[in-house]
């Protein structure tokens, strides 16, 4: 631990050296007395992150951070559910440890700010972010994530994968018997992610129920990652995974033999990875340039690099928004953020919805 | 039969000089004895009675806004999910002990009291089902035995079928009783290798076959080992998390634990109070556990065979045919529950995909392995482990030789104590606990500085581990013959002094063979750390937990890989040193 620290510290203070020419400047377009944070942020030295997002792929944003501030960054990967538990508790211990929560969990995030564990923090970035991903200047979406399917091409060839919703639904109505145990969905009563794609379809398009009974007489079968599913799929042992990650899966794509993605042409929902600065937060200024830097230019190249397309237009490296449109066929629909997300935290909301989704799928 | 006179003969003989030592020997060191227990039950009970608490309420204990209510308690018990859920880990608890036990059993006694061949080999062999946290144990059995698994494809070649379902409940309940077997196995064996060899020989010059004799003669000697590894195992049965979250989850096959995850995104923020109600009935599933193991081994003197004599273990023979036999069960079990699963998990780390349709060697790669080294929380994670495993097993072991004396030929109630809150930890699912103990060191003023140092993640581990390793110690220790303490206190040690020079002299083989145990326990345990680990104290168990919810394979492969291989290491260093002590 203590070595940890202080190589934590070390890296820091070579970062600073390494910066201190042209770091002091304000970045353009930022107003003038933002240079005031910029001073107090190094001062604090350090921001705390809690996150759900992989290390391997924020690596290069953590990176550029230090590398732009001096600032050391401390990246505890909890989870989404883990990230939440933690900030509450420690809200209620008066230790606030983080300074950023960054999470998927886009309804929890939501939650946080509902119940006053986020701070208001108006970014300068804002103004290049679209009008739904911002929220009461206090959550800020930070990537765009569209929400596909994969298959593996041994068993469908790419040609003959459906475009659209419809026709998926027509696809597996139709191909019951040699489908039957070979559909992999995310399970909503187990996993947070699985939630948010499944009630967000019920809400956001009128074809759901039609896609989950079809599921369901394709004996679907549920899980709570996306990776395991990719697993099953590529091995064979699942022939179609619903409703999944797509920005893990335009990645997985690359390196896997027999693996194909697809989006639906004529409707693709996209989520983000929310993020908020904690209310309580150890140190409130570095958390600041934190988020302003996930969300400027530089840090959503970064981020873009990693394999998380952009919230913005204007990236260089990876995809933008724009781009990733592009490539899922041109209807990309994000999950805005606002109070809808708070819709489902009713219990009374939550078990209705459960309670069709077994129907649906004849459980 | 030959046993029990001996052994009755031999309890008669001491009960005559047992009266005035027996006095004075609870006096002085009754202040060591409370203190340390006492001790204990607050490292224990803390988190335990946090649970119990918040199950009481009706929102996160540290919320103005709960209050005491039965509503939780409502709750699960009119969820018909939830009698379903109990129903399944019953049978899976109950199935996994009528597995692991006879074959644990038998393989202590053919690996101790036989002379069968490659004993060294096997000795390390059999243990290493325990090395594999159970997720990556059920991942490896997908990879191998699952449905495009490369045995199952295999099988299919050859015979046009596939005669297994992994997937099922009898296929759950066989994977996990037979990776459980190592546990039957360390505790048994750690009991028979102490046991003299003269009865069992007595028994074979008077006409009894090795079968008669483990079932006469070796069994009910270590009957208290086999008592105690089966309930361990129960409990290990009704805690068991990954193997049916890998292998019964998408098939909607639910156990408690499994239900414990189910309710956290089914009212979309954490319900700490109904998972602390399943916790709560896990405890009181374990209560009558504890209860009747004490009424079963109330005597425990009868169980005293490592007498003064000193005598030397001599290995029955078991001639060329029980060779064989041993050796082909011994060798089926193994590639069962080792060649299968660490199969699947060794081509899984070097692959970048398997399945139907796909040669292997064209996806042979080391690239999994390359995030080791780029991602710092990875290479964090495995540097913490190894601190952990090693350093802090060793002072894992050390406190429960402390804790083990405190509750050695203790008749007091503090003794009874002792007994009821060893089990409690392994009795709650690792996730429960871990938070819990996140909440302790999150909310007791003192302990906070503590909560970002691996010093958290010992202590939770200590507490976790503590059924394992007291048992281990406990096993070992009983078998000292009260005779040998006595005649050290007759001529004038006090009990400390006997302890420091008679009994710890005598058990130390055991110590190394304990430390090892310790050291794999705290390799493998994954969630205990989940809500504990921070940055800067990952720990590779838990940071596969946390990988697996974004599902990040290639790397939880690459890392189950690199324990295995730490543990196979650690282990084999660990009998030599045991060897040579033993020797």
């Amino acid at each position: 631990m203590t070595i940890t620290r202080r190589g934590f510290a070390a890296l820091g203070t070579m970062a600073l050296l390494a910066g201190s020419a042209w770091a002091q400047d304000v970045p353009a377009g930022y107003p003038a007395d933002y240079a005031k944070v910029i001073e107090s942020g190094k001062a604090e030295g350090k921001v705390v992150i809690y996150t759900s997002t992989d290390m391997a792929q924020s690596q290069g944003l953590l990176d550029a951070f230090t590398k732009k501030y001096g600032i050391a960054v401390e990246y505890n990967d909890l989870g989404t559910n883990g990230a939440y538990n933690r900030a509450i508790s420690e809200a209620a211990a008066r230790q606030m440890g983080a300074d950023v929560v960054w999470s998927s969990a886009m309804d929890l995030q939501v939650v946080l700010a509902a119940d006053g564990y986020a701070q208001t923090y108006a970014s300068p970035e804002a103004a290049h972010l679209p009008e739904w991903a911002v929220y009461k200047d206090q959550i800020y979406a930070t990537t765009v994530e569209p929400i596909g399917v994969i298959y593996n091409t041994g068993a469908i060839k790419p040609e003959d994968f459906p475009k659209t919703r419809p026709e998926l639904i027509a696809y597996l109505n139709d191909n019951a018997d040699t489908l039957k145990g070979k559909v992999a969905t995310f399970d909503p009563e187990k996993s947070g992610t699985g939630f948010l794609h499944h009630t967000n379809d019920a809400q956001a398009t009128d074809s759901f129920w039609d896609l989950a009974k079809a599921m369901g007489k394709d004996g679907v079968r549920t899980y709570s990652s996306s990776g395991s599913m990719r697993e099953t799929v590529v091995s064979g042992e699942n022939v179609m995974a619903i409703n999944i990650i797509g920005s893990y899966a335009m990645d997985w794509v690359k390196g896997s033999p027999n693996l194909g993605v697809a989006f639906g042409t004529d409707y693709t929902a996209a989520f983000s990875r929310l993020a908020l600065l904690t209310e309580g937060a150890p140190h409130p200024e570095a958390g600041k340039l934190f988020i302003d830097f996930m969300l400027s230019q530089e840090g959503q190249n970064a981020l873009a690099k990693g394999g998380l397309p952009s919230v913005r237009n204007d990236v260089t490296e990876g995809l933008g928004f724009d781009a990733l449109n592009a490539e899922v066929g041109g209807s990309l629909k994000p999950i805005a953020i606002s109070d809808d997300l708070l819709t489902y935290m009713a219990p009374q909301k939550r078990v209705e919805f459960f309670r069709e989704w077994n129907a649906a799928l004849g459980k | 039969m030959i046993a029990n006179s001996i052994g009755a003969k031999r309890v008669e003989k001491v009960a005559l000089t047992d009266v005035p030592p027996k006095l004075r020997y609870r006096e002085d060191a009754r202040l060591y004895r409370r203190l340390t227990i006492g001790l204990l039950a607050i490292a224990v009970l803390t988190p335990v009675c946090l649970i119990i608490y918040q199950s009481f309420l009706d929102g996160p204990f540290f919320s103005p806004r709960s209050q005491l209510s039965l509503s939780a308690y409502s709750y699960v018990l009119t969820d018909p999910m939830f009698w379903k859920a109990l129903r399944t880990t019953a049978l899976f608890a109950v199935g996994m002990v009528f597995i692991a036990v006879p074959l644990g059993g038998m393989l202590a006694f053919l690996l101790t009291r036989t002379d069968i061949r490659f004993k060294r080999m096997l000795e390390i062999l059999v243990l290493v089902p325990m090395f594999i946290s159970s997720i990556v144990l059920a991942f490896g059995y997908t990879v191998s035995v699952g449905p495009s698994g490369f045995v199952s494809i295999w099988v299919r070649d050859v015979f046009g079928f596939v005669p297994w379902n992994l997937y099922t409940l009898p296929g759950i309940i066989v994977i996990a009783g037979l990776s459980h077997v190592p546990h039957v196995y360390l505790y048994v064996s750690a009991a028979m290798r102490n046991l003299p060899s003269d009865l069992e020989e007595a028994a074979r010059t008077s006409g009894a076959s090795i079968w008669q004799v483990s079932r006469d003669v070796t069994l009910p000697m270590v009957l208290p080992a086999l008592i105690f590894a089966a309930a361990l195992n129960l409990l290990l049965g009704f805690e068991t998390f990954g193997i049916p979250l890998v292998l019964g989850d998408p098939n909607g096959i639910l156990v408690l634990t499994t239900y414990i995850y189910k309710l956290t995104t089914l009212f979309g923020v954490p319900t700490y109070q109904l998972m602390a109600v399943v916790a709560v009935v896990l405890i009181l599933v374990t209560l009558p556990l504890v209860f009747f193991q004490r009424r079963l081994l109330r005597n425990s003197r009868r169980y005293a065979a490592l007498g003064g004599k000193g005598a030397r273990a001599t290995p029955l023979k078991l001639g060329r045919q029980g060779q064989i036999i041993a050796l082909a069960i011994i060798g089926i079990w193994l590639i069962v529950s080792v060649v299968l699963p660490i199969g699947g998990i060794t081509v899984r780390a070097f692959v970048s995909a398997w399945g139907q349709g796909i040669s292997l060697w064209d996806h042979l790669t080391l690239a999994n392995f390359d995030r080791m080294l780029d991602v710092p929380s990875l290479s964090r994670g495995i540097v913490n482990t190894l601190l952990l495993s090693v350093i802090g097993g060793a002072a894992a072991v050390f406190l429960y030789l402390l804790i083990g004396l405190a509750g050695h030929r203790n008749t007091g109630a503090s003794n009874t104590l002792l007994d009821y809150i060893v089990l409690l930890p392994r009795a709650l699912p690792g996730l429960v606990i871990g938070l819990a103990f996140f909440w302790v060191f999150l909310f007791v003023p003192f302990l906070t500085p503590l909560r970002p140092t691996l010093i958290a993640l010992f202590i939770a581990y200590m507490v976790v581990g503590l059924s394992y390793g007291l048992r281990l110690l406990q096993a070992t220790l009983m078998q000292v013959s009260p005779e040998l303490e006595e005649s050290a206190r007759t001529t004038g040690a006090t009990v400390m002094r006997g302890w420091r020079d008679v009994v710890i002299p005598i058990v130390r083989p055991g110590l190394a063979g304990a430390w090892a145990l310790i050291m794999i326990i705290f390799l493998r345990e994954y969630a205990t750390g989940v809500y504990l680990m921070g940055a800067g104290t990952e720990v590779m168990g838990s940071l596969m937990v946390t990988l697996l919810q974004t599902g990040a394979m290639d790397t939880i492969a690459a890392l189950a890989f690199l324990s295995i291989i730490m543990t196979a290491a650690g282990l084999t260093l660990a009998l030599r040193l045991g060897a040579k002590i033993h020797d």
